[in-house]
């Protein structure tokens, strides 16, 4: 049946749009020294296997997992990598959790590392690459290159969320202004968590809107930044994770969940998704995610979430979605307050993937911050007690959904 | 280390012989979808499989020309000789009876503020058809006369 999984421990390193200091496994060996050092007690002897990912072919670099095991501490020890484009970070918790939960003899503690390091390659030509598969069947079946690249400048990560956030505005009526509150959210709470990219304290909604469109209606200033960086987490079984820290935070639920592909569909054929803001994968992940966690109503029951939300529009859809808020009312919270820090309901105190987007990584630094939320160790630690907190991750053409529901007492029901 | 990856030299090979009697239809200016028979559902470009149900549409429906404007986004792109940046409305467009939105262009005269989701748009068809996707220049924007509008687009 499993066993319960416990979260000892989370860690991050610095993240900056060029971390020119550091090579990729030391950018690597940065969070998970940091790891380590949230959890006193463990040694790498103690770690029995290793779970890693990040985005291919965004950094131009083949198979980095290979020539920097000594950096994670991984030599002789089972490895694993897995990737899934910008769910990555979600899929490898998850199967840090699955290493775990199996419970396989001398496999109880897992290290899951991901990282991006994007400033040595180029996004544009890993995208391209990514979606090359897809496009080059348009091509076959009449439409030039020149077109082609005309219709998909809309059609990259920025395009799909222009397509969500035009439909989400039309849904709520609301303006760029609702957009822009969400975005001078992020980046003060970003402001107060050291390994965060864009840190703006002192941003109006003023200065978001003066700046320039990049894909109508989003401007250059909600956009995600692109960022090096890194980050860990440590998985262990219910048993030893008290041994590790003071505050264990048990994995209750995870899910991951995946939908149509967004824009052009198999093979050219169009998206089966008429609403491209009818996220149907979230709902799917999180109705598996709260049913495993024991979870029947999860405005009243989570404290506290992080979604992966690139675009300010995606983070009102992705609460609403999970289930926290009402559909069409996530606007509304944001202007009262209910989400802020000190908030009924506060989401992505860490700034979210808004402030700081290093892709392979962006997907498991949000399960990683609402573990450390749980812990009392997070930087910019909200002032009530979080018992229940999500992390989600979205990414993909496919619209894969990741989440995981963490506690601070295990679940039980349905083992 | 600069470097390139030199993508026009990949050789994917497809399978798009499902899609021969939906474009040589395009040239006759005629638009079809393929349906499932399990779900009912009508895909235009046709598919091979339909996900849901894991069997081959088999049947041709023919659809009308016009469509809705399912959702919108706003490129802007400068031009490589002038310097200029066009602003340039790229839409999904799901066609009237069919359940697949399909990411298509407007008339390039449509001024971009006009664009809303649930315009009304028809097929523009190109002067020399080919049999190919292209045979769809683009989607002219037709008259709006429902009652709603007005409390619905912003």
């Amino acid at each position: 049946m499993g066993r319960q999984v416990a979260i000892a421990s989370a860690g991050f390193s610095e993240h900056a749009s060029k971390r020119s200091d550091v090579n990729m496994a030391e950018l690597v060996s940065e969070a998970v020294e940091d790891c380590l050092k949230n959890a006193p007690g463990v040694e790498f002897d103690d770690i029995d296997a290793f779970v890693n990912g990040n985005m291919p072919a965004f950094e131009g670099s083949n198979l980095p997992e290979l020539w920097m095991t000594d950096w994670m501490g991984a030599r002789n020890k089972p490895l694993l990598r897995v990737t899934t484009g910008g769910t990555t970070g979600g899929t490898v918790a998850i199967a840090g959790y699955y290493t775990v939960a199996a419970g396989l003899p001398k496999v109880d503690t897992v290290l899951a590392i991901a990282f991006e390091q994007q400033s040595q390659g180029d996004t544009s030509v890993g995208l391209g690459s990514v979606a090359y598969g897809e496009i080059s069947v348009l091509n076959t079946m009449g439409i030039p290159y020149d077109q082609l690249s005309r219709l998909l400048s809309a059609g990259a990560a920025i395009g799909v969320a222009a397509y969500q956030a035009t439909n989400y505005m039309r849904k709520t009526h609301i303006t760029e202004e609702d957009l822009a509150r969400v975005v001078v959210q992020n980046r003060r709470n970003a402001a107060k968590t050291w390994w965060t990219h864009l840190k703006m304290p002192d941003l109006t909604i003023e200065e978001v809107l003066d700046t320039p469109y990049i894909s109508y209606p989003l401007r250059y200033g909600m956009v995600c930044p692109a960022s090096d960086g890194a980050c860990a987490m440590l998985f262990t079984t219910e048993e030893k994770a008290k041994g590790m820290c003071d505050i264990p935070v048990y994995v209750n639920g995870v899910a991951s969940v995946a939908n149509e592909t967004a824009v052009l569909g198999y093979d050219g054929s169009g998206s089966g998704q008429i609403d491209p803001s009818d996220q149907l994968g979230a709902m799917k992940s999180s109705e598996l995610a709260y049913y495993q966690a024991g979870i029947s109503f999860p405005r009243k029951e989570i404290d506290y979430a992080e979604v992966y939300s690139p675009f300010p529009n995606q983070e009102l859809m992705w609460v609403e979605k999970l289930g926290l808020f009402e559909e069409t009312t996530a606007p509304k919270m944001y202007e009262t307050g209910v989400t802020s820090l000190k908030g009924e309901l506060p989401i992505n105190c860490s700034g979210g993937v808004n402030a700081t987007n290093a892709i392979g990584a962006s997907a498991m630094e949000r399960p990683a911050e609402a573990a450390l939320q749980i812990m009392g160790k997070a930087d910019n630690q909200v002032p009530k007690t979080v018992h229940t907190s999500i992390g989600h991750g979205w990414g993909g053409s496919l619209n894969l959904c990741t989440l995981m529901v963490m506690s601070d007492e295990p679940q039980r029901k349905w083992r | 280390m600069p470097g390139n990856w030199y993508l026009a030299s990949y050789n994917y090979k497809f399978n798009i012989s499902h899609n021969s009697h939906f474009l040589k239809k395009l040239k006759d200016k005629k638009v079809v979808g393929n349906q499932c028979s399990g779900c009912n559902r009508v895909f235009f470009p046709p598919r091979l499989v339909c996900g849901k149900c894991l069997v081959k549409p088999d049947q041709w429906v023919d659809l009308r020309e016009t469509g809705k404007v399912a959702t919108f986004a706003i490129v802007y792109l400068k031009d490589s000789e002038t310097g200029e940046i066009q602003e340039k409305p790229t839409v999904l467009v799901h066609q009237d009876g069919s359940d697949t939105a399909i990411i298509t262009q407007l008339n390039p005269e449509v001024d971009f503020k006009d664009t809303y989701v649930g315009m009304p748009v028809k097929i523009h068809w190109a002067e020399n058809r080919t049999g190919g996707l292209m045979d769809i220049e683009y989607y002219d924007v037709l008259e709006d006369d429902a009652e709603d509008m007005n409390s619905t687009k912003d």
